[in-house]
């Protein structure tokens, strides 16, 4: 007997989002490891609460709502971290996220941060006045390692630990600022492809317009994710599905019907961007060093704080 | 009738904190004698948790450490499963399965296979057991243990069950993954082994016994489901996915006569046939006899040959009397040049 995957129709009947055959998951056991895995996660910290930065997509709005199932939305804590770039319509959708759990929120405006170190007007910053010239890419990364400054701030005030929320897709291709978004004491769906974050989503009852709008990093008017890179999410997690998950070689997925030259440059963003999925390597001297010989549980006992 | 019933506790370890994970032990034994059990199963390293890391020399323990002393103690008119990092005297690390019953540990199972591939890196801190026997039990029949990976290799239960064990008791850490929709319950790996285990107790007409663990170390979440099949590879029992508790099932142990009379595998199996050709290859293995199904020039030990050509015929020795395979013609010896070689049948 085959399950049947979850429903991708919205309210009108209309499909809400594409998806692929291959990367079709069973949402209910995926909700219930995931629940059990933050719960682990915190226990296991001595941490009750929880923290993440909403930003009105779906990915913190997903672990939002996770987080919100798993510990009570009570526990969670939303900080929305416009910057100026930030589009009106993400902050409404960040905040109908947050009535709809009912749990407790902030604003931090971002913007005043990175203005300070790049300049704003004619008006130097830190930076100096090169910086005035800075491109929207680093005033990007900017402004995400400022949401993990402030996170990590409010992962002491708030008394939680601070939940990454970037997905399985976004990481393989490097699509994520190291030290920004990326940082976490822990992720639930950092191992789920872009396709399936919209089908828990979707079993979940995130709102169908965060579901449905074309993801966004978010940094200039207009822009969109499929827009830069040049293809859409299900293309891609099916390559990334098909040459990772199954090992398949670079002729096998074109003889699945990928475009080469697509393949290659997909092929070249996983390996360039490796080091982001890796943590830094330690040049080995002593007898024991961390992450080589040195293996122990993250969490084991005495680890809790408190 | 023979009613035996079994008692599985499908717990969540706590990583590393032994004196956690005993008294949870002690209580459910409790629990389990209240409930009538005879036989109660924990699972894998649910003394210590699983992904131990450097952590398992520091709650190893000995045979004569006085907490698995006191835990057999507890097991007066009844017999249990429990399972943790042993040390022997030469310091080694295994992890072990221990029958305890009566108030004594009559029996040790020291797992055989340590998955180091995937998510598993079991070999860089155990090794691996050397013994593979069923036991004698109070409950009146053999039993056979085995951990987790040991049922990935279809001579553990098959030696197990030869060796006089009607209840083949597997005890797993097993960690959840592949969420496909095309699996019957939502996760590749327990149709995986739902698929093993009605497989095995169908063929040993034995009953399985198989307690997995629930909870969540560092990444990986195990997914219980914990399971009592029938000799005739029909489950009696399935536990709840990722749910901890203490589940009971109750079995007829006469089960196992009615199906090894109708169906009498386990006396038509051929030990000393499978263990003449396992002889072969193992000598083939360590390069002390000819490969039969190497490349024709390989080097004894290696089954590929090292000059470069077109193909090679598989499966083919020439020799006096030796036939050659599919319509090849006959490729004399090592001697013979690549010309003369092509691939087997495509003559």
């Amino acid at each position: 007997m085959t399950r049947q995957a979850s429903p991708t129709a919205g309210v009108d009947g209309s499909p809400m989002f594409e998806l692929p055959s291959e990367l079709a998951i069973d949402t209910d056991v995926a909700r219930r490891v995931i629940a059990e895995f933050i719960r682990g996660q915190l226990r296991q910290a001595g941490f009750e609460r929880a923290v993440l930065g909403l930003s009105g997509g779906i990915d913190s709005a997903l672990v939002a709502y996770l987080v919100a199932e798993a510990i009570g939305p009570e526990r969670l804590r939303c900080v929305l971290m416009p910057a100026g770039s930030s589009s009106p319509a993400s902050r409404a959708d960040a905040e109908t996220v947050v009535e709809a759990l009912g749990c407790a929120s902030e604003i931090v405006e971002i913007g005043g941060l990175v203005d300070a170190f790049f300049g704003a007007g004619e008006m130097p910053g830190a930076s100096g006045p090169e910086g005035l010239a800075a491109s929207p890419l680093r005033r990007g990364n900017f402004a995400a390692r400022m949401r993990m400054a402030v996170l990590y701030d409010r992962s002491v005030t708030w008394g939680g630990l601070v939940v990454g929320t970037g997905n399985k897709t976004e990481a393989l291709i490097g699509y994520t600022t190291l030290f920004g978004d990326s940082a976490c004491a822990f992720n639930p769906i950092g191992d789920l492809y872009k396709t399936q974050v919209r089908q828990v989503a979707a079993a979940i009852g995130v709102p169908e317009v965060v579901i449905r709008k074309a993801p966004s990093a978010d940094l200039w008017p207009g822009q969109t994710d499929e827009a830069e890179a040049g293809f859409s999410y299900p293309e891609l997690d099916r390559l990334l599905f098909w040459r990772i998950d199954k090992r398949r070689s670079v002729e096998e997925v074109v003889g699945l019907g990928f475009d080469p030259a697509f393949v290659a440059r997909v092929d070249r963003m996983v390996a360039t961007s490796e080091f982001k999925r890796q943590v830094p390597p330690i040049a080995k001297l002593g007898p024991r060093t961390a992450g080589v010989d040195y293996l122990y549980p993250r969490r084991r006992p005495g680890s809790a704080r408190g | 009738m023979q009613p035996l019933r079994i008692a599985l506790a499908q717990v969540a370890p706590r990583l590393g904190d032994l004196e956690a994970n005993v008294a949870r032990h002690h209580e459910l034994l409790d629990q389990a004698r209240v409930g009538g059990a005879d036989l109660v199963v924990f699972p894998e390293l649910g003394l210590t948790g699983y992904q131990l890391q450097d952590l398992a020399a520091e709650v190893a323990m000995r045979l004569d450490d006085p907490r698995l002393s006191r835990l057999a103690a507890a097991t007066a008119g009844l017999s249990a499963v429990v399972s943790f990092v042993e040390e022997s005297g030469d310091h080694r690390l295994f992890i072990a399965a221990a029958l305890l019953e009566d108030g004594e540990l009559r029996h040790v199972h020291r797992k055989l296979y340590l998955p180091t591939y995937g998510l598993f890196d079991e070999r860089r801190f155990f090794s691996p057991g050397d013994v593979l026997r069923a036991a004698p039990s109070r409950l009146g029949v053999g039993v056979g243990l085995a951990v987790c990976e040991d049922f990935w290799h279809v001579s553990t239960p098959q030696v197990l069950a030869l060796d006089g064990a009607q209840i083949l008791i597997n005890v797993s850490s097993s960690p959840g993954r592949d969420l496909a929709t095309t699996s019957e319950v939502g996760l590749g790996t327990a149709t995986s082994w739902r698929t093993l285990m009605r497989t095995y107790a169908q063929l040993t007409t034995s009953f399985v016994v198989f307690c997995n663990r629930v909870g969540v170390d560092e990444s990986i979440s195990f997914w219980g489901g914990s399971e009592v099949i029938g000799p005739a590879g029909a489950a009696i029992f399935s536990a709840p996915l990722f749910d901890e508790g203490l589940f009971f099932a109750d079995v007829d142990l006469a089960e196992v006569r009615r199906e090894r009379i109708a169906l009498p595998l386990l006396r038509d199996e051929r030990p000393e046939l499978v263990s003449r050709e396992w002889r072969r290859l193992i000598a083939e293995r360590a390069g002390l006899a000819r490969d039969s199904t190497a490349e024709e020039g390989a080097e004894d030990g290696l089954d590929v040959a090292a000059e470069p050509g077109e193909g090679r015929p598989i499966g083919f020795r020439a020799g006096p009397g030796s036939p050659s395979p599919g319509s090849a013609p006959p490729v004399s010896s090592r001697a013979a040049g690549p010309a003369t070689r092509r691939k087997a049948g495509a003559a």
